[in-house]
């Protein structure tokens, strides 16, 4: 399965990689509207560079190894691809906007302002990647210090895993997106000072020390959060329809009787 | 009859607007007419429409399976109406689906394009199937109009003999869906209130529904009792309101054992928008309703009665717009923007409620829904029409009634038309983007590169280390000022504005200059001007010395046009930085490409100007500012 390394600490936040991604998927230019949320990801954006005084952090779809949101689409118009990729079928989307809701990482942004709207997010350049156009995204190909590269994912956890034992002082001991969510394919490796955990959804908790009971654990798949319950459908279907039935027969029965009593009653008046 | 037909007028206004606003909706898109954000994907319409709506259609299972299966034959003079309201209730949730979804007409795909994990895609096939069941088991009503026609007598027998299968089928899916609802949120622990995301929330959901679908069935009993002058049925209303009460104190056991089991009890005494929000959904949904229902001395006082079944119908509808997007964290804790629905939204939505009450008076007044028929509309359709100079009859009270809900309709279409705003319909490019004074004076973002990528400009460092002076950039001033600022001329983003105020300098209060004390008269390159064209004009510095200074680059005034903010800045930039590139031929010759920041930051490759994209958008240039860590 193919990923996405970002070594945080290397990143200069030139932003070619956002400008590389607009050119391969012929994004028209942007301007900020009240309905995009303060992280510059947006219908044209697909990726973005936050930065504060230190550091600049690439944003973008990661691409989770159990997707919520390929499991919340109703149609299947978003599916997991064979290379790694969560693409988008924009034929069968019918709009609804569930895995807007059910994405761990708020990733997909939506055309609010067209008439005609479909979900936008990364894909990884799935299709140019699959016709051949091109043998890596053009984020990881833009990128002029390579602090984002492309590979197989086990490889980049190895690199990754190598890049935190040379410099085990300058590099905090995580690899984000390792187990995260069930593990997804955009890593993140960062210095000591940066934590990514605000592109968690998980940090917007109120709860900020406690975890309640039922409440999914940091690296639970969030598939399987609705999984028992999807399951016990077929099972509460029929059970249902089994006492319904149940229930009907036996009133229905002991009417019957007790109109058969009183015939009886009533013939032998 | 007059109660009815004024109501029917307040339906017709509303459906009115709401049919104003879907046009605009269907149109213009979401953004145009919902506060809907990338933030919070689901609002109004999702809360309110769908999930309400199917909660509060969830009367007609219950009071089917009290009446059919349960055996309950008390039951049997509302069981119709109940079954109606359901039915009008799947039809509204459709309907307003349809305007929620981006691309309302793909939503047949359910049909054919399968995911079983989702949620939604359960809760779709079930409504599906839900709304044919429920349209079988209201078809008997309408076939008994027709009872000489063999074939629709027929089809009414089957339908009567399969009644039995079709009410559990109806329970059956009725119980997946209402809880399925519920288990559309369970992928949303961290978005989701911690006193609303529970585990168990497909349970709280099938709960509250049948609550609400009781309590549902008390006021459109009541409410259409009430508009048809009818009598109360008063002893079904009581046996309603005490199974309402039961389910009500298992609702209410149910959430708190849930949220003490959890651990969230924290949550139900810290001040906060999410614990308000919880507890006043606590007592309009459950306490008030309970109480009233609980005590049969209060129970009995019809309009009591009343005002706790609403105030309950309210609450759990409540429940529900909470879930579907009110109490979501991004909502309460700040973090990007807080959503609260539109006008729009919210008429849109009443509109289809208003629908389905035209329907299900229809139906009631050409159905026997009811064991009674309500008192004849027409009563007064043997009148003869007549005209004097008090009163103008339009015929009989039918005719003045249609003439009246179509005015109804029509003046509020077009009202509402008027009302909405098309600043946000078109969004952008029409409105003026002002330009204000840059603050913080040491970086600037700026477009250097045209191509909506904001750079920073480090504009202390370019002044101290060209050791050039202000007036060399800043190639104007005002009249009379010494340090005028770009945007106080340049004053608009990316439209041509105007410097001069010739109003001011003709009118008397102003300088009160005649008009040839400018335009004058004469020849310039052999050729003859009249004094009305501008080649002739005298410039602004014949009167304004101080107009350039001294040291600036800029020697001649000719026009009085300030062109806008971003392509000021990039044409002074040239003006500025000619010098420094004089000795490059190569990008002398293209002066498209002077503008180029890496024409001085050589090192700094990215920067370059790609022309596949941008090329014919340069309308809409926009300075994207970097989201900043919080």
């Amino acid at each position: 399965m193919k990923a996405i390394l970002t070594d945080v600490t290397k990143c200069i936040g030139c932003s070619e990689c956002v400008s590389a991604c607009k050119v391969i998927n012929h994004l028209p230019p942007d301007k900020p509207r009240e309905w995009q949320k303060n992280d510059g990801l947006s219908a044209r954006n697909w990726t973005s560079v936050l930065n504060n005084d230190k550091f600049n952090v690439r944003k973008q779809c990661r691409h989770c190894i159990e997707p919520a949101c390929v499991t919340a689409c109703p149609v299947g118009a978003l599916n997991k691809s064979g290379i790694g990729a969560v693409v988008y079928d924009s034929n069968k989307c019918l709009g609804c906007r569930y895995c807007m809701m059910a994405c761990p990482y708020g990733i997909p942004r939506y055309d609010w302002e067209l008439a005609v709207p479909y979900i936008r997010k990364c894909i990884l350049c799935y299709d140019n990647l699959k016709s051949g156009k091109i043998t890596q995204p053009a984020c990881t190909k833009g990128c002029p210090t390579g602090a984002t590269i492309y590979g197989e994912r086990n490889d980049l956890l190895n690199i990754a895993r190598l890049r935190i034992k040379q410099e085990p002082d300058k590099y905090l001991d995580l690899i984000y997106g390792e187990k995260e969510v069930g593990g997804t394919n955009v890593l993140y490796i960062t210095s000591k000072d940066c934590s990514l955990d605000f592109l968690f959804y998980y940090n917007n908790r109120i709860e900020k020390d406690v975890k309640l009971l039922g409440q999914p654990d940091f690296n639970e798949p969030y598939p399987q959060l609705s999984k028992f319950a999807m399951n016990s459908v077929p099972i509460a279907f029929v059970g249902m329809g089994a006492v319904m039935t149940g229930i009907y027969w036996v009133i229905n029965r002991r009417k019957k009787i007790e109109k058969e009593n009183k015939g009886i009653e009533d013939g032998e008046d | 009859m007059e109660r009815i037909n004024r109501f029917k007028f307040v339906l017709w206004c509303i459906l009115g607007i709401a049919s104003a606003v879907a046009i605009t909706r269907l149109i213009f898109g979401l953004g145009a007419t919902t506060n809907l954000t990338d933030n919070t994907p689901w609002g109004f319409w999702i809360g309110f429409d769908v999930m309400g709506g199917v909660a509060l259609a969830a009367g007609g299972f219950v009071i089917a399976a009290f009446n059919y299966i349960f055996g309950k034959k008390k039951f049997q003079p509302i069981a119709r109406a109940a079954i109606l309201t359901a039915f009008l209730g799947y039809l509204a949730v459709v309907i307003g689906l349809l305007f929620d979804l981006g691309l309302p007409w793909n939503i047949w795909h359910m049909v054919i394009f399968w995911n079983p994990h989702s949620p939604l895609f359960e809760v779709g096939w079930c409504v599906m199937l839900y709304l044919a069941v429920l349209f079988l088991e209201f078809m008997p009503v309408i076939l008994e109009r027709f009872p000489n026609l063999n074939i629709l007598a027929k089809l009414h027998h089957t339908l009567n003999k399969i009644r039995i299968p079709l009410v559990v089928l109806g329970i059956m899916l009725s119980t997946l869906h209402q809880s399925s609802l519920g288990s559309l949120f369970l992928t949303m622990p961290y978005r989701l209130h911690p006193l609303w995301w529970s585990p168990i929330i497909p349970l709280i959901f099938l709960v509250s529904a049948i609550c609400l679908g009781l309590m549902m069935v008390i006021v459109e009993s009541m409410t259409s009792s009430y508009l048809y002058k009818k009598e109360y049925e008063t002893h079904i209303l009581d046996k309603l309101s005490k199974i309402a009460s039961f389910m009500l104190l298992f609702y209410m056991i149910l959430r708190f054992s849930d949220i003490i089991i959890r651990g969230a009890a924290p949550f139900l005494f810290v001040s906060g928008w999410g614990t308000y929000l919880f507890w006043f959904e606590l007592i309009v949904s459950i306490f008030v309703p309970l109480i009233i229902f609980i005590i049969p001395a209060i129970r009995k006082n019809t309009t009591i009665l009343y005002i706790g079944a609403i105030t309950g119908v309210m609450g759990i509808v409540f429940n529900r717009l909470n879930v579907g997007g009110l109490t979501h964290l991004n909502n309460l804790s700040g973090i990007g923007t807080f959503y609260f629905p539109s006008w729009m939204e919210i008429s849109v939505s009443l509109g289809v409620v208003s629908l389905a009450m035209l329907l299900f008076f229809y139906f009631i007044e050409n159905y026997k829904v009811w064991d009674n028929k309500p008192i004849d509309l027409d009563s007064g359709h043997t009148a003869v029409p007549k005209f004097n100079t008090n009163y103008v009859y339009l015929g009989t009270t039918k005719v003045t009634n249609r003439i009246k809900f179509t005015f109804a309709f029509v003046f509020a279409f077009g009202l509402a038309f008027a009302a909405i705003s098309g600043e946000k319909v078109y969004g952008e490019g029409f409105h003026k983007t002002p330009v204000t004074k840059a603050k913080g004076g040491d970086t600037l973002v700026i477009d250097g590169n045209r191509d909506n990528y904001g750079v920073q400009f480090k504009h202390k460092f370019h002044s101290d280390s060209l050791h050039i002076t202000c007036v060399t950039c800043h190639h104007l001033n005002k009249p009379k000022d010494k340090n005028t600022q770009c945007f106080e001329c340049h004053n608009d983003m990316y439209l041509t504005g105007d410097a001069f105020r010739h109003d001011w300098h003709t009118s008397a209060q102003g300088a009160n200059l005649d008009c040839f004390k400018c335009h004058k008269q004469g020849n310039s390159k052999g050729k003859e001007y009249l004094h009305n064209m501008k080649s002739v004009t005298d410039s602004c510095t014949n009167c304004h010395n101080d107009l350039i200074p001294a040291n600036s680059k800029t020697r001649l005034l000719k026009t009085y046009k300030t062109v806008s903010y971003s392509d000021a800045m990039h044409n002074l930039c040239i003006g500025c930085h000619d010098s420094l590139i004089k000795s490059d031929v190569v990008l002398k010759a293209r002066k498209p490409d002077l503008a180029l920041c890496s024409n001085c930051h050589i090192k700094s490759q990215p920067y370059r100007k790609d022309k596949i994209i941008f090329e014919g958008v340069q309308k809409n240039k926009w300075v994207v500012l970097p989201g900043r860590i919080k």
